[in-house]
């Protein structure tokens, strides 16, 4: 049985290479059969981009839409909470107390009654 | 994808690539596996012209069915071994009904004369030992090349027999107990008796 093992480990380290011929054949059969897949594969539609995604491309992508959204609405609940810290950091900033900041001084112009 | 890549993917990988459209894969495949079949259609029917014809074969079916590949459920080795034994199995029943009967073309090994016996290399001993193989009965043949020669374990050759793990034992057991039966009376032509 010894030589028998022999026999048999030496038959699995030999190799039968194919023929270029066979190789050749197989390979065509590969490129006939995969074009037969491109050929029923529907083509890829490009959807539009929609109007979010094309605004988020004037700010630079969603991330920077994102940010710029955010800040617009903490502008909005500030305005409307009005919190103390808002004084405080005014205060600082402007160098006196602030109980009103007048951010368009020209406009009062056009708003006075005669 | 680089062929650097693909080199180191496994063979589930290069077939969903190849159903993808990837040129490369089905090269890489090729290289792989046409030589393991067909070595082993060989074995299985003696004859490398109908090894050949069943490798091409079973690489086409393999090609066919790429785009229904689910990786996981199968390795494409043990898939495509199963494709050849049933292929080749198709053959060998053709050969019966045709009374062509492998055997009766096989030459008989020859005698162990003094002349043989010296110039005995090691792919007389090859030769000795495929037809000792093709003596066997079908089935054994079967689960002694894939257990002994290409290497698979006893459930690999189960799931490519569509037996079970036992009858693959008992298979590969006596199969291996006639191949010896078989050689025993050629210990002299291929050169053993002089290594004891």
């Amino acid at each position: 049985m010894d030589d028998l093992d022999d026999l048999l480990t030496g038959a699995k380290a030999v190799s039968m290479p194919p023929s270029d011929a066979l190789m050749a054949r197989v390979l065509a059969d590969a490129a006939t059969v995969q074009a037969g897949f491109v050929a029923v594969r529907p083509a890829v539609v490009v959807a539009r981009a929609g109007w979010l995604a094309r605004l988020a491309a004037v700010f630079g992508g969603a991330g920077s839409l994102a940010g710029v959204s955010a800040a617009a609405v903490m502008g909005l609940v500030f305005g409307f909470v009005q919190p103390d810290g808002i004084g405080a950091v005014a205060d600082i900033w402007v160098g006196s107390d602030v109980a009103q900041l007048d951010l368009m001084p020209q406009v009062d112009v056009l708003l006075a009654e005669e | 994808m680089p062929r650097d890549t693909l080199a180191d993917l496994c063979d589930e990988a290069l077939v969903v690539l190849y159903a993808n459209g990837d040129p490369d894969a089905a090269r890489l495949l090729a290289k792989r596996l046409v030589p393991r079949v067909m070595g082993y259609a060989a074995r299985m029917l003696a004859d490398r012209a109908e090894a050949e014809d069943i490798a091409q074969e079973a690489m086409l079916r393999l090609w066919r069915v790429a785009p229904d590949w689910r990786q996981g459920e199968a390795r494409v080795s043990t898939w495509i071994y199963r494709v050849v034994a049933n292929l080749c199995t198709d053959r060998l029943r053709a050969r019966r009904r045709q009374r062509a009967e492998a055997l009766d073309d096989v030459a008989e090994p020859a005698d162990g004369a003094a002349s043989v016996v010296a110039g005995m290399i090691e792919a007389d001993r090859m030769a000795a030992l495929d037809r000792a193989l093709a003596a066997l009965p079908e089935r054994q043949r079967e689960a002694v090349v894939l257990r002994h020669i290409e290497g698979f374990n006893n459930p690999e050759i189960a799931e490519i027999l569509q037996i079970g793990v036992e009858a693959v034992e008992s298979l590969t057991a006596r199969g291996k107990r006639a191949l010896a039966a078989v050689l025993a009376g050629q210990r002299a032509a291929l050169g053993y008796e002089e290594a004891e």
